[in-house]
């Protein structure tokens, strides 16, 4: 964690090195973070870009409130919204147990991407779902840093998981393929 | 036990809650199925992998060509570095001419005792006239250029009218201001400027409607057909027409003149927004 925090007070000083390290250690857990939102390869590739950049210039601005992991997931999950909505992330409060009616570019890209039955089925659900699940099991992030990250409680995380897994064994179970 | 299932599967629990959980998934085959299902929601085995470290060259090489951020203010001197920047826009021929013709008034006034009313024929058609060659294609040499940043044209045109009718109008002051020390005037420095602020603003304005509506050519001559008709109607042709009579009432420094020299410079802040830059049927946009 302290590593993490040199690091990035390394980046802040324009350390190219440093942001090269801090990339090794959280690529491959923000890329599949990042590929849970866009469902395509080369859309997580360009917000994965997006996000380093942002990280290279706004690393002065890191204040040591939070951890840097739940600082750079906050960063990727904004440029993510960015990027794949053209407007900021939702609201913490918005409406939490609404499926989002209209099935974006990355439903169908999912598909074609040919990722496991499971991670099609993720791709499935609605925004806020997929978000708390690919934080939480894909980046590995502990439930409190996940709720700090989406701005809710830690019990809102909790119960969207669970909903989260029943839509997932009702996707699967009509598919036919077992849980 | 179910409580914490979840957060065994996300690896949050500490270590004694952990291997507490550890002992009964040992005999427990359902909670053991719950943590398989939960962790089947991150699955990863099919997931690319990600870019190598060539990502960090290209966003230190994106970094590096973009530059800093776009500033999203305004800095608080924009103002008065715009200000100076279109003064540098206007020929040093207007204010010179300004200041020559101001500088023949006084000196024409000079013997009179109505300084006020020779004041009244000068100051109007001087601002007027400057007023006209504000803009426009055929008058601004960087008329093009000026066009294409993002600053709105309306901004633009107002900071012009700063620039030259606020010089117009100092250049008018210091007139009034030497005719009435010389005593040139019986009513004083009231008087005189009283002769002339409304005039030169309604004129003033009017012109400024016409240049951008029309082209400055339009508003030069109209301006000064107004102003001679003004002249007639002050000199040798009194009470020859209802046409001269409406002029004299319009020419004079009331709330009237004021409002309406208000409403044309909004106009012509309005109009200036929806035009083309470049008055050519069809020249910006297809229609």
């Amino acid at each position: 964690m302290d590593d993490d925090v040199t690091l990035l007070a390394l980046v802040a000083r324009g350390d190219g090195g440093a942001l090269a390290r801090l990339y090794q250690a959280y690529a491959g857990r923000l890329f599949g973070y990042l590929l849970r939102l866009a469902g395509d390869r080369m859309v997580a590739e360009e917000i994965l870009q997006d996000t380093m950049l942002a990280v290279w210039r706004a690393a002065g601005g890191f204040a040591g409130a939070s951890t840097v992991s739940t600082w750079l997931f906050g960063i990727a999950r904004r440029q993510a919204y960015y990027r794949l909505r053209g407007q900021p992330p939702p609201a913490p409060f918005e409406p939490v147990d609404r499926a989002d009616p209209a099935p974006g570019p990355e439903e169908l890209a999912i598909a074609a991407a040919g990722g496991s039955p499971v991670a099609g089925a993720v791709g499935d659900l609605p925004d806020h779902q997929r978000d708390v699940v690919a934080l939480v099991f894909v980046a590995g992030l502990p439930l409190a840093e996940a709720a700090a990250i989406l701005g809710v409680p830690v019990g809102t995380v909790k119960s969207r998981l669970h909903h989260a897994r029943a839509a997932l064994a009702r996707t699967l179970a009509t598919q036919g393929v077992p849980e | 036990m179910n409580e914490h299932i979840l957060e065994y599967a996300t690896g949050a629990l500490d270590d004694t809650a952990r291997a507490e959980v550890d002992a009964h998934l040992a005999g427990c085959a359902p909670c053991r199925a719950d943590v398989a299902a939960w962790r089947a929601l991150g699955d990863v085995r099919a997931d690319p992998a990600p870019p190598g470290p060539e990502l960090v060259h290209q966003v230190l090489l994106r970094s590096a060509l973009g530059g800093p951020p776009l500033a999203t203010r305004r800095p608080a001197w924009f103002s008065l570095a715009l200000l100076r920047a279109e003064a540098r826009l206007v020929r040093p021929a207007v204010p010179i001419a300004s200041a020559l013709v101001m500088a023949l008034g006084v000196a024409l006034a000079a013997g009179q005792g109505q300084a006020g009313q020779i004041l009244a024929f000068v100051a109007p058609v001087v601002a007027a006239l400057g007023i006209a060659g504000l803009y426009g294609p055929r008058r601004d040499p960087a008329f093009e250029l000026v066009a294409a940043t993002p600053t709105a044209p309306g901004l633009i045109l107002l900071t012009r009218i700063a620039l030259v009718f606020g010089y117009d109008l100092v250049l008018a002051l210091a007139a009034s201001g030497v005719l009435a020390v010389l005593g040139a005037d019986p009513g004083g420095l009231v008087a005189i400027v009283d002769a002339w602020l409304g005039p030169m603003a309604l004129l003033s304005a009017l012109s400024l409607v016409l240049a951008v509506w029309f082209s400055a050519d339009v508003a030069a001559g109209v301006a000064v057909v107004l102003w001679s008709l003004r002249v007639l109607a002050g000199g040798f042709l009194d009470d020859t027409g209802w046409l001269l009579g409406a002029v004299r009432v319009v020419w004079a420094t009331n709330a009237g003149t004021v409002l309406a020299a208000a409403a044309l410079t909004a106009l012509a802040v309005f109009l200036i927004g929806r035009g083309e830059p470049i008055r050519r049927h069809g020249a910006t946009y297809p229609s």
